[in-house]
């Protein structure tokens, strides 16, 4: 072999292996057109699916070290990580070079601490959270909250992934007008393709890669704004809240006489909210959740004093309406059971329209749908206690009922 | 004499109005204008601001269809269902519902562009009367002619901080599409030049055939999964959004057969079946149509030397994997040698590790008594190419470093 000529058996030997390796990731390796390029320090992305092939890089490395990056690579372009950089720089302004080599370094370490391992080789001088001092386990996003170039990454700065990784056009791409490039439909198909596979494919597949699946085409929303729609939806509603009846005429009656027209009525909404005091729910979350609340029933029409607070663990207890509640310690602790706070909300007189209970999950349900709607905010158990019992990690506690419109408090606020 | 301040404000305004047009792609309007052609419903999902009356003002312009806008959330229940009027005596004649002004001059004009604005800021009692008005075209006792297409507008959820979620049955009846703004077409508007953009053309010669395609990609797909039919949004993210029904799934239908008469790229059909039946169901029927095209794999065994095989990897490999898979069920000596001489061709127009797996898979295939095909000295060098992956797993598990 001639120095400088592309060795490509040992490219396509490596990404063989790495197929072998990741089968549910064969789909999206196999679409990966790759291009010689003598610009490239290693080997680059660009968002068109072209991976560009130094062949210096491809002669000094082994075929396993090989491996690892095209699967490095080609996880880039599955997580959309030229997107991602493109909504950053969009949002917060980070357009300039040192920014998209942050957002590269960034997705990097989205993606080394967790792809290499179990048959795949880490390629040498692949950067990781720990490198830089930083928890594993984050997205891109968070990791660019994190760091800042300096003495700690003066030694990435050769580290280019291209286009691909961080959005920022590079030299030697050849751009959408290019051969061999997949079309935005192209993309997606593979990647769904790929996302499929994955979540078709019970146990294997590494946790990393079974929540990109999930979310690949359904990132996470924030949760206020699932919250305050499910909330609204609850309070305005026919029966609760805002809307239109024929007890009261229309102002526009008066000219059309002898018409009933109805009108736009408005009945502030009555919502009871239950608190799950239980150990597993912190007192910043569940209090950033509870104004978010009275901020919603605030937003369509509801008086503080028409919001009222239960905390609630094994009994329940009354803490009072909202307006008295600033500050209210909130008492509990240890097990839940969430029947008792919803038998003790609807006892109320008035009764409440909406009940919004905030728990974990952690709890039986009520059986029988109550008489009025009801949303569930669902904290996210810890990160490290995803599985919810060391003894017994397959069991998980019943989802809310269907009767109630749960949402995860758990994505971004 | 000088002229008046205001006179001079006009000409102005007018030098400012002065702007030129260039041709432009532009899949957003493309997929607008043909789900409006294909006469369904569109709902137009955008921050404010972002063009989407001036996008519907270029559509009427260009379809030659007068426009009618009516501000949804501004409106009472009783403007969509009609307006009770009371004649002499309501217990013999009941009491006709009357519709109002602009249905009255759409149905008059026979045809025109309604454009529902800010349906996601009207009441919930406001959208129950709007059902009616988008799937049957009744306002009050009329009915609007089959000339009136419907498009409506709605702020995404992140936006409407006082807005109410679509329902899911009204949410069904619609093509969600979602409008961005172009920063270069943006940039270039206000410098003086905004897109005209190309309209698709339906190609009657291609009719029939479109209708049998649509169908065939259709049924094909829900034949093989049923559970795709009818699935309600259960996540509340997806809520207000398209899901797939029987009558979703017919407009995706339509839309396909439109799409393939107007000959229109699968990125603007992308757009329009997804945002019909949703993102699963939608990606499951492209991937569905992608399939289609690839080639028969008993055509190809048929005659392998002539196969086409497509140039990109992953549907390369799902052809050659299709073709040992028919050879599998279906075993004879003269299969098996055409699905040698086809990865052959493979390995010499392509990259050998495709190859790897069906070779593989077509070796195990060998039944006693079958000659060695020539076919097969062809693909021999993937053996090494195979071996040296072999060994880097090796290395990888005997250095403990996949660890």
């Amino acid at each position: 072999m001639t120095a400088g000529t592309l060795d490509s058996e040992k490219l396509f030997a490596a990404r063989l292996h790495a197929a072998r390796a990741r089968p549910y990731l064969a789909t999206a390796l196999f679409a990966l057109h790759p291009v010689e390029s003598r610009q490239v320090p290693t080997m680059a992305v660009d968002r068109h699916w072209r991976c560009y092939v130094s062949p210096a890089f491809v002669a000094r490395t082994p075929v396993e070290e090989l491996a690892g990056v095209w699967v490095h690579e080609v996880s880039h372009l599955l997580r959309d990580h030229h997107g991602r950089s493109d909504r950053v720089a969009g949002e917060s302004g980070l357009t300039g070079r040192g920014d998209r080599l942050r957002m590269n370094i960034a997705a990097d370490l989205e993606i080394n601490d967790d792809v290499f391992g179990d048959g795949l080789a880490r390629p040498e001088g692949a950067v990781e959270p720990a490198t830089l001092g930083l928890p594993e386990g984050e997205l891109m996003e968070d990791y660019l909250r994190l760091f800042r170039l300096g003495p700690y990454t003066q030694g990435l700065v050769w580290l280019d992934c291209g286009s691909g990784a961080d959005g920022l056009e590079r030299a030697w791409d050849l751009g959408p007008g290019g051969a061999n490039g997949l079309t935005e439909q192209e993309r997606d198909a593979v990647r769904f393709r790929v996302a499929q596979g994955i979540t078709g494919r019970p146990g294997s597949v590494p946790q990393g890669w079974r929540r990109w699946a999930e979310e690949a085409f359904h990132p996470p929303q924030p949760w206020r704004e699932l919250l305050g729609a499910a909330i609204r939806a609850a309070v305005s509603g026919p029966g609760a809240g805002e809307d239109y009846t024929y007890g009261r005429p229309s102002r526009r009656s008066a000219c059309l006489p002898g018409v009933v027209l109805p009108s736009l009525r408005r009945r502030p909404p009555r919502v009871a909210v239950i608190v799950d005091t239980s150990g597993s729910v912190s007192d910043a979350e569940l209090g950033t959740a509870l104004l978010e609340v009275a901020a919603i029933v605030a937003a369509v029409g509801g008086r503080r004093e028409l919001v009222s607070v239960l905390s609630c663990d094994a009994a329940a207890r009354v803490v009072g309406p909202l307006c008295r509640a600033e500050g209210i310690t909130l008492v509990g602790g240890g097990g839940t059971d969430l029947r008792r706070g919803f038998a003790r909300a609807l006892r109320a007189r008035p009764a409440p329209d909406v009940v919004v209970a905030l728990t974990d999950g952690q709890t039986p349900w009520p059986q029988v749908r109550p008489p009025c709607r009801t949303v569930v905010g669902l904290f996210p158990r810890g990160r490290a206690g995803r599985s919810w019992d060391e003894d017994d990690p397959d069991r998980v506690p019943d989802g809310p009922p269907s009767w109630a419109r749960a949402v995860d408090l758990g994505g971004p606020p | 004499m000088s002229e008046s301040p205001l006179e001079v404000a006009a000409e102005l305004i007018a030098l400012l109005g002065d702007t030129a047009t260039e041709p432009r792609a532009d899949p957003q309007l493309e997929a607008l204008t043909l789900a409006v052609a294909a006469d369904l419903p569109v709902l137009l999902w955008g921050e404010p601001g972002i063009g989407k009356t001036a996008a519907l003002t270029q559509l009427a312009g260009s379809l030659g269809l007068p426009l009618t806008t009516v501000i949804a959330s501004v409106h009472e229940p009783s403007d969509f269902s009609g307006l009770p009027v009371i004649g002499d005596d309501p217990a013999a004649q009941g009491v006709p519902m009357a519709p109002p002004d602009w249905a009255v001059r759409l149905a008059r004009a026979g045809r025109g562009l309604l454009f529902l604005d800010e349906l996601s800021t009207a009441p919930p009692a406001v959208q129950a009367a709007l059902l009616r008005l988008v799937l049957e075209r009744r306002v009050g006792a009329l009915r609007l002619p089959a000339g009136v297409r419907i498009v409506a507008a709605a702020n995404p959820r992140s936006s409407a901080a006082d807005g109410w979620e679509l329902s899911p049955p009204l949410a069904n009846r619609f093509v969600h599409l979602q409008w961005k703004h172009d920063h270069d077409v943006v940039v270039r508007g206000l410098g003086g030049t905004w897109p005209r953009a190309s309209l698709p053309r339906l190609d009657q010669d291609r009719v029939p055939e479109a209708v049998a395609f649509a169908r065939r990609a259709v049924c094909g797909l829900l034949a093989a999964r049923p559970a795709l039919v009818h699935l309600l949004p259960d996540n509340e993210a997806r809520r207000g959004g398209p899901w797939p029904s029987p009558r979703s799934w017919e407009m995706a239908l339509r839309l396909v057969a439109f799409a393939t008469a107007a000959g229109t790229s699968r990125e603007v059909l992308s757009m329009l079946v997804r945002g019909t039946v949703g993102d699963g169901p939608g990606l499951e029927l492209l991937a569905a149509m992608d399939r289609m095209d690839l080639p028969d794999p008993e055509a190809v065994l048929a005659d392998p030397a002539a196969a086409e095989l497509p140039e990109r990897g992953d549907l390369r490999q799902a052809v050659l994997d299709g073709v040992v898979e028919a050879v599998r069920r279906r075993p004879d000596q003269a299969r098996w040698d055409a699905a040698w001489v086809l990865l052959g061709r493979a390995l010499e127009s392509g990259p050998p590790d495709l190859v790897v797996v069906p070779a593989s898979t077509l070796a195990a295939l060998r039944q006693a008594g079958w000659d060695i095909p020539p076919a097969i000295e062809r693909v021999a060098g993937i053996v090494s190419l195979s071996r040296r992956a072999d060994r880097a797993a090796a290395r990888v598990a005997a250095s403990g470093r996949g660890r």
